[in-house]
């Protein structure tokens, strides 16, 4: 009797335990609500235009990264690629709010320099894409080799063009390392053929209009003019649109840079020879993924090239090419 | 010191539980992390599944339909008419392909290519061609000839034919043949906007990093959320194993990242393929070991407390039995342990209780054998007449013969029988204080004979205890010693006196003589008792033996006590219980009076 009392009494604890254990079970359960720690990345872009695909591609694949890794990316920047003192501010902004992380495409070259270095300090590990900053403040520089870029545009037009040729470079931003880069690419590759005349170099400032008023005033002013080479997208349509207006096609060669609609329609039409296409979705995707490397702690490389691929008017519609000359922006519903 | 070597039971007990108990607690633990992981890893499993059917059957239908506007344009004659050139176009051939298209914003655009005339009908009156890129030479023209009227459908691609739109869709393409169906007049081309699919792969979630890919049969990307990454090598997926699999699931393994594959084959030639990260699939992975992981916390706590609780009542009367050990080892066998609710512990404080009653019991015995044991042998030396008083006395007769004092003689040797008599008493150890006094009166006579001028005798015995009861020959040995180390020695006549009264409930006999009594010392000496069971020699012998009787028979509050003075003189005197020979035989029958007292 007293034998089985005792055992009911520890039944009884037992009881009390299994209801204490599934309260400890469901308060556990219940606390996991605030337990997600995403890291927060800040991704600065140089435009955020809608009409300017390049940035909009490689934010998809800041996107895309972000949900493969599981990080919660903020993506900023100025309207224009221009406004270096907006960018300045953003930069500013970013700062204060201390993300664990930073992707900076910079607008210039020397001014954001003091802000990346303030962000270094702060210990924030800092990545840049696409342009270089005249600082070691970032861990690792994720971009096109523009020099090799540039060279593969000159080798292009060195392929595309006769005995004598006169070239004339339409750069965009004064001052900007890629530009800078493009251009030395350029140069030497052509600089070294002797059959080559380089013209100096002429800005068009990002926009297209300028370009073709310069490549316009190129045309008619020197007849011996056989090739023009456009750094950005904007200079080179606004130099396809000159030579298309001036009838100049066949007697100007162009090769230029990057992609949109209206170059693939100078491709196909005939006015323009190659283009040198960047991997935007390649730089934002790797951006965001070293980023979350150096959170981590790992060794990222200081330099990523993400490589470049030159479109002529007979491949434009390979697979491959189509993602990189007709990008899906837009129709992820964003 | 190793504090892990426990030195009690209690805390074996204690520590052996919580281990227990926490082991338990972990095992289960992670046997039920296991099979829940496995449950989850389970559903997610056919969820992806279903997710992955649903994807299939949405493009599938979207598949069917530009299958099914195929063939209503191709059950239209006007479009074969215009094509082989036997009739213009009067845009009601657009008006039919605009009237298909109401309410269906997912195609692009309905088109008829003719093989001659290049001749071109769209749903749209002012679609104008791209004049630099020729839909004859467009994958989608070429494979649909080749095809001749069976449907070709195109990956997403950008649709060049149409100038200034560069849409991307997905293209239906077939051929449009003659009524006999012996030649081909034209291609039909029905474009899906390719958002469509794109919106239904990728709101797909699998998870949180989880996707949907799409490959065709000969293992080209068809939709990828990465494609560029693949195309620049950055990104790899595990496309032979998905080819080698018809539909269903395989885990593969790369660059440390374990991904579950889930393919479904569609009709249309393609295969989709569900992504889902494996050490995803349990979402809450972190939640659920926290939880286990508090769940342990919890059971070692509550361990700790059980194991000490059932501990200490486990030992709590061992410990209380052990008291009481410690007790009997003193020498108290008057206890009783508390018989514990536990079977075991009850049981063993059950024998405890048993096995002190018996060592009591035994005990009791011993003592009441030992004491019997001695009354007997006090008895057989109390009876015997010594040797030396029956010399003398028979001396002194032969002496008082010789003188021819018969009268004496008569006297003497009358006394001396009386007193044999009396000493034998029917072997009762019990007599009458008339009998004793009897008896000592016969005893003293024959010493005073013997002795004449040298011993005076008086009896002053309260009539009213002559009928209780006392031991026998207790009052002789007494009286011997008076004369032989009190009258003996003293110079002059020495007178002993004998008497008797009642006090409360005793009775007090005395023995008084004024002989050379005693210093303190050798009185206290007197009645101490005899060590190791034997016997004293010579002076007092007679004295303790007495004392020793009356305490057997009596008990321990009954006994002598002797008064002396040196040179003044002796008194004993012998207390004994106030008993009528009724009462003093059932008692003796009883045998038990000591037990009363013990």
């Amino acid at each position: 009797m007293a034998g089985r009392r005792t055992m009911i009494r520890w039944l009884c604890w037992l009881a009390a335990a299994a209801v204490l254990a599934v309260l400890v079970y469901n308060l556990a359960d219940a606390l996991r609500g605030g337990s997600a720690e995403r890291p927060r990345v800040t991704v600065l872009v140089k435009s955020t235009e809608t009409g300017m695909e390049f940035w909009g591609v490689l934010s998809d694949g800041v996107m895309e990264a972000a949900k493969e890794f599981d990080v919660e990316v903020n993506i900023i920047g100025p309207e224009r690629e221009t406004d270096v003192d907006q960018q300045i501010e953003l930069m500013e902004r970013t700062l204060a709010e201390k993300p664990d992380a930073v992707v900076l495409a910079a607008t210039d070259f020397n001014r954001l320099v003091p802000y990346a270095d303030r962000i270094n300090e702060a210990g924030i590990p800092l990545i840049t894409v696409d342009s270089a900053l005249n600082s070691d403040a970032a861990r690792s520089f994720i971009a096109t080799d523009n020099i090799e870029a540039g060279s593969k545009v000159g080798r292009k037009m060195a392929e595309l063009s006769g005995d004598r040729s006169k070239i004339a470079i339409i750069s965009y931003v004064r001052g900007t390392a890629s530009q800078m880069e493009r251009e030395q690419g350029v140069r030497a590759v052509l600089e070294a053929d002797p059959r080559f005349e380089i013209m100096e170099t002429y800005y068009s400032d990002g926009d297209e209009t300028k370009a073709f008023e310069i490549a316009k005033s190129l045309i008619r002013n020197h007849p011996d003019l056989s090739g023009i080479v456009g750094l950005n997208e904007p200079s080179t349509v606004g130099a396809g649109r000159a030579i298309r207006d001036m009838d100049a096609a066949g007697r100007v060669t162009l090769v230029g840079f990057d992609s949109s609609v209206d170059e693939v329609r100078l491709l196909e039409e005939g006015v323009m020879q190659a283009t040198v296409v960047q991997r935007p979705f390649n730089m934002g995707y790797l951006a965001v993924k070293t980023a979350v490397e150096a959170l981590r702690g790992e060794k990222v490389p200081a330099r990523i090239d993400t490589g470049s691929v030159v479109v002529t008017k007979d491949n434009i519609y390979e697979e491959e090419h189509q993602k990189l000359l007709f990008p899906f922006v837009g129709m992820n519903g964003e | 010191m190793n504090m892990f070597r426990f030195k009690s039971i209690q805390s074996n007990i204690a520590a052996a539980f919580a281990v227990l108990i926490l082991l338990t607690a972990v095992f289960m633990g992670v046997i039920s992390y296991q099979l829940s992981a496995v449950a989850v890893r389970d559903t997610a499993k056919d969820f992806t599944g279903e997710l992955v059917k649903q994807v299939n059957a949405n493009i599938q239908s979207y598949v069917t339909n530009m299958e099914n506007i195929s063939l209503l344009v191709l059950s239209h004659r006007p479009v074969r008419e215009y094509l082989s050139a036997d009739a213009e176009n009067d845009g009601s051939i657009s008006e039919f392909f605009r009237t298909i298209m109401i309410s269906r914003k997912d195609i692009a655009s309905i088109s008829a290519f003719g093989y001659e005339g290049q001749r071109f009908v769209s749903d749209r009156n002012d679609a104008r061609l791209n004049p630099n890129v020729h839909a004859t030479d467009q994958p989608w023209f070429r494979e649909a000839r080749a095809a001749e009227g069976r449907t070709v459908v195109s990956p997403p691609h950008v649709q060049p034919v149409f100038d200034d739109e560069y849409r991307w869709v997905v293209s239906l393409s077939r051929e449009i043949r003659s009524a006999d169906n012996t030649r081909g007049l034209g291609v039909l081309l029905v474009d899906l906007n390719f958002s469509v699919i794109n919106d239904i792969v990728s709101q797909i979630e699998l998870g949180k990093r989880g996707y949907v890919f799409i490959v065709n049969d000969e293992g080209s990307i068809v939709y990828h959320p990465q494609q560029q990454l693949i195309y620049s090598s950055l990104k790899t997926e595990a496309i032979d194993k998905v080819l080698s699999v018809q539909s269903g699931t395989f885990i593969s393994d790369e660059a440390g990242q374990r991904k579950m594959y889930t393919v479904q084959d569609s009709e249309i030639g393609w295969k989709i393929v569900g992504v889902s990260y494996a050490d995803e699939l349990i979402g809450n992975r972190r939640e659920m070991k926290l939880s286990f992981a508090a769940l342990g916390v919890f059971s070692l706590f509550a361990a700790i407390l059980l194991s000490v609780l059932l501990s200490r009542n486990l030992s709590k009367p061992i410990h209380q039995l052990h008291e009481h050990m410690k007790e009997v080892e003193k020498g108290n066998f008057n206890i009783q342990v508390p018989v514990d609710r536990t079977k075991e512990i009850g049981r063993l404080a059950r024998t405890f209780n048993l096995m002190v009653f018996q060592i009591r019991e035994l005990m009791g015995q011993v003592v009441k054998e030992q004491e019997f044991k001695r009354k007997s042998e006090l008895n057989a030396l109390q009876a015997q007449i010594n040797p030396h008083f029956l010399y003398n006395t028979l001396d002194s007769i032969i002496w008082m013969a010789e003188e021819k004092k018969s009268d004496e003689v008569v006297l003497m040797t009358s006394a001396l029988a009386r007193l044999f008599r009396a000493s034998l008493s029917k072997g009762k150890e019990l007599v009458s204080i008339r009998t004793e006094i009897e008896h000592i009166t016969n005893y003293l006579t024959i010493q005073k004979m013997r002795y004449r001028d040298k011993l005076d005798f008086q009896l002053e015995v309260d009539p009213a205890i002559l009928s209780y009861v006392t031991l026998k020959v207790t009052l002789q040995p007494l009286v011997e010693n008076a004369i032989y180390h009190g009258i003996k020695n003293k110079y002059g006549t020495g007178t002993i006196r004998i008497s008797g009264e009642k006090y409360g409930d005793s009775i007090l006999l005395h023995v008084a003589d004024n002989g050379v009594g005693m210093d303190a010392g050798t009185l206290e000496r007197l009645l101490a008792p005899a060590r190791g069971g034997g016997y004293r020699e010579g002076k007092g012998v007679g004295m303790t033996n007495v004392h020793e009787r009356i305490r057997l028979y009596f008990g321990h509050e009954y006994g002598l006590t002797v008064a002396s003075e040196p040179d003044i003189g002796t008194t004993v005197t012998v207390t004994i219980p106030l008993l009528l020979p009724e009462e003093a035989a059932r008692k003796e029958a009883a045998d038990g009076w000591q037990e009363g007292e013990r």
